[in-house]
């Protein structure tokens, strides 16, 4: 078989060039947008997907880990009453005020109090043993890499938080948040913090099982208990599913990316369609001759899919090529961006889908191949 | 496919015959009438020329023979199909089965090979890749141009364009080969040479051609002339025949 399709597109490969940078970059635009919003939405649930806790404890009705109350601290002796609990421990939220050494002004700050100790839940896959144990000291403090300037502070200094005394005492990598800026203290620490006098629980109780598949189950037996006053329970993958719906979705944001995503997506379309029509139109006497020939419409159909597959692979193997160099920049300069093999595989099937709309597009045009028009 | 180089004297049943064909195009209000109530036949075998001023309907007489274009009224017999019975489909079946091209233009694809255009229609055929290319290269060397198998169209001269293009024709070994104005894009030489193939290939192959042309170098190649004026024929010469023949009614 003549592979017409492909030996067209070598041949006029600048005719096609226009639709291959099109679809390229449409996928580029739908890989970065996409990393983007999971890695900053993902941070979000920071609190969640970096501790190690497989049970979580909070007011009723929370929607992010950001919007909890306190419930009662004796929730905990019911909660380590479950077998299949093995540790639990408080995690304290408080919203803060920092100033810093120079004149950086107020800053709002998200203050999580932790347990310090070396096996604790919290931020433990965040936290590297001998960062965290810093923490015991009172009033210290951890500060993310990421917002050292906007903080206004460096390594062993000073600031303030709600008027208190605090001291940086490490550096921590990956906590950048999301509408405020995360410190971290300890339990003691950030209880001092508190100016709100209504605080007078922990914000949230974290759980460790012995069996984390059993999250589910466990989170669903310990509901349902109004003894301590209101408290309800979810298993870390469903609290931190909810809490990026909300920021998603709550924001505005989730709909803003679908509907840039649904623009990005016709714009390439369109241009793909058009170059694959200029295409068929500047061959559209030798489409006809083969028709003339016996050669079915419908072959001939199938050389502009054929083509329609061609552009939007090499297109995806540009993008892919340039996608992969940005996320790494990115990533070096702590921006946050996160690709799963899900997301990756939606950015492909979304290009590839882009390219087959374009190409059944384009047949349309072949309806003007006529072989009668030769005969003049 | 008919035997080669028979006697012409040997009365054969016709392979294409035109009834009462009438055609008129319509633009808007006007309606132009091109072919009034002809009939025609064509016999096997032999190259048939049609030949009669521009704009006479020469054109839109093949396209109507060789079941491009639908008549209007009238009926088209070829090869024992009823071409106005036939649906789109069944038309395109027809024509891969039965029927070679040449048009004025050459219709060649700029990225493919003077062997991959002629290649390309035998792989809609259903032959196996090896016979394809193996018709392609003989049909090739049958117009002269084995040396130039490798080159692409930018690479041909006009001439050379219009012999791939009439080896893409031949390679189907067609019953029927149908040619409009084959040689009006070619100087002399050029058009004397793709004469010359059309003639032997009516009488090597037994290939029936019917060429429509108003080049009257033409005439003295053809074994039949078919004169054509005003969507009519006017007479109709065979070749050394000195008095023309009546044109069927
Ligand atoms: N598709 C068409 N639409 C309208 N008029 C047409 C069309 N094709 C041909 N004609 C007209 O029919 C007449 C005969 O055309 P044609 O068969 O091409 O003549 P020839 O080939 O003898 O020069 C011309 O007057 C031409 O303008
Ligand atoms: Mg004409």
């Amino acid at each position: 078989m003549v592979a017409l399709a492909r030996k067209t597109l070598v041949y006029e490969w600048r005719r096609f060039l226009p639709a291959m940078l099109a679809v390229g970059f449409a996928g580029l635009l739908q890989l970065l947008q996409l990393a983007l919003v999971l890695g900053i939405f993902g941070a979000t649930s920071v609190y969640i997907t970096g501790s190690s806790a497989d049970v979580w404890v909070g007011f009723p009705g929370t929607q992010s880990v950001g919007s909890g109350r306190s419930i009662d601290a004796n929730v905990e002796s019911r909660v380590l009453m479950d077998p299949a609990v093995t540790r639990v421990e408080p995690y304290v939220w408080v919203d803060g005020d920092w100033r810093g050494a120079g004149e950086t002004g107020g800053m709002s700050v998200f203050v999580s109090g932790i347990d310090p100790a070396a096996d604790g839940l919290m931020f433990s896959k965040v936290l590297p043993p001998a960062l965290r144990e810093r923490l015991a000291e009172p009033d210290a403090v951890i500060v993310d890499r990421a917002d050292l300037d906007k903080l206004g502070v460096a390594l062993d200094q000073t600031a303030t938080i709600n008027g208190h005394r605090v001291r940086v005492v490490g550096i921590s990598h990956g906590l950048r948040g999301l509408g405020g800026i995360n410190v971290i203290a300890s339990l003691d620490t950030a209880r001092r913090l508190d100016n709100d006098a209504a605080d007078n629980g922990p914000t949230y109780l974290v759980a460790k099982l012995r069996d984390p598949q059993q999250a589910e189950t466990v989170a669903a037996r310990l509901r349902g208990s109004s003894e301590f006053g209101p408290y309800t329970t979810w298993s870390a993958a469903d609290f931190a599913h909810i809490s990026v719906l909300y920021w998603l979705f709550d924001t505005g944001a989730g709909a803003g990316v679908l509907f840039l995503a649904g623009i990005v997506f016709l714009v390439g379309a369109v241009i793909t369609s058009q170059t694959l029509v200029g295409a068929v139109q500047g061959s559209v006497r030798e489409y006809a001759t083969l028709n003339a020939l016996g050669v079915g419409v419908g072959a001939l159909r199938k050389v502009v899919l054929e083509q329609a597959f061609w552009v939007g692979a090499l297109g995806l193997f540009g993008a892919s090529v340039l996608g992969v160099l940005l996320l790494l920049l990115a990533r070096s300069q702590d921006v946050p961006v996160v690709l799963g093999p899900l997301a990756a595989f939606a950015c492909i099937a979304l290009v590839m889908g882009q390219a087959a709309v374009s190409g059944v597009a384009a047949m349309r045009s072949m309806r003007r191949i006529d072989p009668a028009t030769l005969l003049r | 496919m008919p035997s080669a180089t028979a006697p012409l004297a040997t009365p054969r049943a016709p392979v294409i015959e035109a009834d009462h064909v009438c055609k008129a195009f319509v633009s808007g209000k006007l309606r132009t009438p091109v072919l009034n109530g002809l009939s025609l036949s064509i016999d096997p075998g032999e190259l048939t020329l049609i030949s009669g001023p521009s704009g006479c309907g020469k054109s839109t007489l093949l396209a109507i023979l060789s079941g491009l274009q639908k008549v209007d009224s009238g009926r088209v017999r070829a090869l024992g199909s009823e071409l106005g019975q036939l649906d789109l489909r069944a038309l395109e079946h027809f024509r891969l089965q039965h029927t070679g091209f040449v048009f004025q233009g050459f219709n060649l694809f700029p990225a493919l090979t003077a062997l991959e255009q002629v290649e390309l229609p035998l792989n809609h055929m259903g032959l196996s890749k090896q016979e394809a290319r193996e018709r392609a290269r003989r049909s090739l060397e049958e117009v002269g141009l084995s040396h130039r198998i490798k080159l692409r169209p930018s690479e041909l001269s006009g001439g050379e364009k219009q012999r791939v293009a009439i080896a893409r024709a031949l390679a189907k070994e067609p019953e029927l080969l149908f040619a409009d104005e084959p040689t009006s894009a070619l100087d002399a030489a050029n058009g004397q040479v793709i004469i010359d193939i059309l003639h032997t290939i009516a009488h090597t192959h037994g290939t029936t051609v019917l060429c429509v042309s108003h080049d009257p170098r033409l005439v003295a190649h053809s074994d039949r002339v078919l004169a054509m004026e005003d969507g009519r024929i006017l007479s109709d010469r065979r070749h050394g025949a000195d008095a023309p023949k009546e044109p069927t009614p």
